[in-house]
């Protein structure tokens, strides 16, 4: 008998321990239902107290992100949504959190006209049904009258009709080919095929003779793949691609595999997120294969210090890495400075702090922000896709290229890329040509694109 | 096709990778040898000591305290988890055993997520001081952290072995999973040698996780599921049963899926080999069983 009381009430114990932390684990992977309201309240919290701090005078030096200085916006919010992924592995919504960041300085400065912008930014789980009904929630409840800060594996693909239905005309970091190719959608940054592209013109002008070109096995790769190919045909240089499931389970063997293909006067292109090049690189490293060949680089996902830092110092000017916004390392100009000082005053939500997605949400802000102040009148669906498709020849600061939404088929308005290296740990400017450089047309995208729209000027000078 | 001198540098990252299989495999069937439990929840468990490890380096202590951590942290948290729910679970069958340890998985999974929860394309990595340094075999260097994932692979297939075969308490074990009931009425205490079993596999799962992290990816997806259940392949070819076979059989599922990655035509298809490989040795040893049978009926 007591014998069975004390299994009851071990297993009982046991059974709650469990329990507890199976509730904690599930926590985790709420976050698109319970996420959503509770960065909206973050996002609006923390735009009012700053506010106040801001109206104290104890920080002047986000002040510029407004027109009124220290005096905090207190008009009817105009609502504004954004819609991450963010699972296990991959995780977006730094993006949202820093373009949230980017509109509590905002209202913490005036706001747009004396309204301050409410942030709804969702996150979802790569679901297409939840990403839809994401969306439309964006729209019904919330009353959305923008999409800025998105960034998602599938979001444009799934949205696009729904956006263009709606008469909405977003901006984001775009991941699918739908973000590029649809009229509804303008990307700040160029994406896994033009971002290789980028990386492949690189080592093409240094003199590869020949090309491995490898990326994850996901939806969506021979799309990527055409860009690439595109530009090695053109110059006659011999490419091969690869695709690799990933999680990788056996770097080893991709590594000897791509520097067997790429041979001794050839390139490495990879097309990863960062963990996964990372690791391809490393094992490079570990079995001394990273002077077999003539070039590694990658497209801008390993764009991080972090990976710089991990990789040590055997990779500077060996590795080239495609950057599709201003390198920030050493980068001292007032837009690097507002975006350091709004980082560090109002992202506490912004995780990975300084690099490329924070950087991708800032952009995403100004833009936003520079197209609502020109709206003269009241803030609907309508009037803010009207301020946003009419941004012309925006000066972001943190881009090679001046930002032109426009009213097109398509949108690639970022498509002038930098090309870096690892430096001790850094990311720099890599010589010979790491400078702003166009995408050529050779990819018939890129044409496709410049054909209806142009070529935006160089506004942003290299950085020194 | 390509030529030998080009499968040779792959028959080095085979070895090696087969080592990493070997590490968990040979841990899944030392716990199912003396338990009769599927531990399932092995990769996990090594994960998150892995993971520990990790934070304990990162906040500047050297890194061997790192790495005793997670082997102590996985050897605890498998005990735990013998004490509270192995007793209680030795009367059901097998799958109801296993299941439940891949709900000690889940949460230490979720546990993980939670706690070291990946942002803006960041990883974490673990490297070890004999990463960098090794010897040429042909033109690739073998790194002497692979050669000590290789050699602890023999050292605790062998060890294992012996201990399971002429040690007191390998012995209990070994009885206590043919038959627990019958075990006990000749006076084996049975919680205590239980205890032992699960203590000694926790701490192989913490000495695989630490070391997979390093030559694998410190990555919980990758440590939790992908690689145990390739080393799960590796002990169904062994049936569970031979801690040799199983070692054997990983090295095989390395070396195959490594050797296989330079054929163009194969290449997307070389995660397939673990399991491939164990079905078609459960399609063979059925096959004999089947024989068997048909022999005794007629």
């Amino acid at each position: 008998m007591n014998r069975s009381v004390n299994w009851r009430t071990r297993i009982a114990a046991a059974a709650a321990a469990a329990l507890s932390l199976g509730v904690l684990a599930a926590c985790s992977s709420s976050s698109s239902s319970t996420g959503a309201s509770t960065a909206t309240s973050t996002a609006s919290s923390t735009a009012s107290s700053t506010a106040s701090s801001t109206a104290s005078g104890s920080t002047v030096s986000t002040s510029s992100c407004g027109t009124k200085p220290g005096v905090a916006a207190t008009g009817t919010p105009i609502n504004i949504g954004a819609i991450d992924t963010k699972q296990s592995g991959t995780d977006f919504s730094d993006i949202e959190n820093m373009t949230g960041a980017y509109f509590a300085c905002v209202n913490a400065n005036g706001g747009i006209n004396g309204h301050p912008i409410k942030f709804f930014p969702l996150t979802e789980q790569t679901n297409p049904s939840q990403i839809a009904s994401l969306a439309k929630q964006l729209v019904t409840s919330d009353h959305v009258v923008g999409i800025a800060g998105s960034s998602s594996i599938i979001e444009c693909s799934v949205d696009a009709a729904y956006w263009k239905s709606e008469g909405i005309f977003m901006l984001g970091a775009g991941i699918d080919p739908e973000c590029w190719s649809t009229p509804n959608s303008a990307s700040v940054n160029m994406g896994p095929r033009y971002s290789s592209d980028g990386a492949v013109q690189y080592v093409l002008n240094q003199g590869a003779t020949k090309i491995a070109f490898d990326q994850s096995n996901v939806p969506g790769t021979t799309y990527i793949a055409d860009g690439p190919n595109a530009l090695a045909k053109a110059k006659g240089v011999s490419i091969t691609d690869y695709t690799e499931n990933v999680p990788i389970t056996s770097a080893d063997s991709i590594a000897i595999k791509l520097v067997d293909a790429a041979g001794s006067s050839g390139a490495v292109v990879l097309n990863f997120t960062p963990p996964e090049a990372l690791l391809i690189l490393q094992a490079a490293q570990k079995l001394n294969l990273e002077d077999r060949v003539k070039y590694w680089a990658c497209s801008t996902p390993c764009n991080t210090d972090f990976l710089a830092t991990s990789l040590g110092a055997k990779w500077n000017n060996k590795l080239y890495v495609n950057a599709e916004l201003t390198p920030l390392d050493g980068n001292t100009s007032p837009t690097a400075e507002l975006y350091y000082a709004i980082l560090k005053q109002y992202g506490s939500d912004v995780s990975g702090g300084v690099g490329s997605f924070s950087e991708m949400g800032f952009v995403q802000g100004e833009i936003m922000t520079h197209a609502l102040e020109s709206i003269t009148g009241s803030y609907t669906i309508a009037s803010v896709s009207a301020a946003l498709k009419g941004v012309t020849n925006f000066n972001t600061g943190l881009t090679c290229q001046a930002f032109t939404y426009g009213n097109y088929s398509e949108h690639i308005p970022n498509n002038m890329d930098y090309t870096v290296t690892p430096d001790n740990g850094k990311f720099v400017e890599a010589a010979n040509g790491g400078g702003c450089t166009l995408i050529p047309d050779t990819d018939p995208q890129i044409a496709a694109y410049r054909a209806i729209a142009g070529t935006a000027p160089s506004v942003n000078p290299p950085m020194s | 096709m390509p030529s030998w001198s080009d499968f040779q540098p792959f028959i080095v990252s085979g070895l090696a990778l087969g080592g990493i299989y070997a590490l968990s495999g040979v841990g899944l069937v030392v716990l199912y040898r003396a338990t009769g439990v599927l531990n399932l929840a092995f990769g996990a468990v090594g994960a998150m000591g892995a993971f520990i490890a990790w934070s304990i380096i990162q906040a500047g202590a050297p890194g061997w305290v790192g790495w005793i951590a997670c082997i102590l942290f996985a050897g605890v948290v498998t005990l735990g988890y013998g004490l509270v729910f192995g007793p209680a679970l030795a009367g059901r069958g097998p799958l109801v055993q296993a299941v439940s340890t891949l709900g000690l998985a889940l949460v230490l999974f979720g546990v993980i997520d939670l706690v070291w929860s990946t942002s803006a394309g960041q990883s974490r990595s673990i490297t070890f001081p004999t990463d960098n340094g090794g010897f040429m075999v042909g033109q690739v260097q073998v790194n002497w952290t692979s050669v000590i994932a290789l050699a602890a692979g023999v050292v605790i297939t062998a060890g294992t072995h012996a201990f399971l075969r002429y040690s007191k308490l390998g012995t209990a074990m070994r009885a206590m999973a043919n038959d627990r009931e019958i075990t006990a009425t000749f006076g084996v205490p049975v919680r205590r040698v239980e205890a032992s079993a699960w203590f000694g596999c926790g701490l192989l799962s913490g000495i695989a996780g630490i070391l997979l992290a390093d030559l694998a990816a410190l990555d919980d997806t990758t440590l939790v599921f992908t690689v145990v259940i390739s080393s799960l392949a590796a002990a169904l070819i062994a049936q569970l049963r031979s801690i040799w076979v199983t070692f054997a059989a990983a090295i095989v599922i390395g070396l195959v899926h490594d050797l296989l990655t330079p054929i163009s035509s194969l290449t997307n298809y070389t995660d397939m080999t673990p399991f491939v490989l164990a079905a078609i040795a459960l399609l063979v040893m059925s096959r004999g069983q089947v024989l068997t049978r048909s022999r005794e009926e007629g």
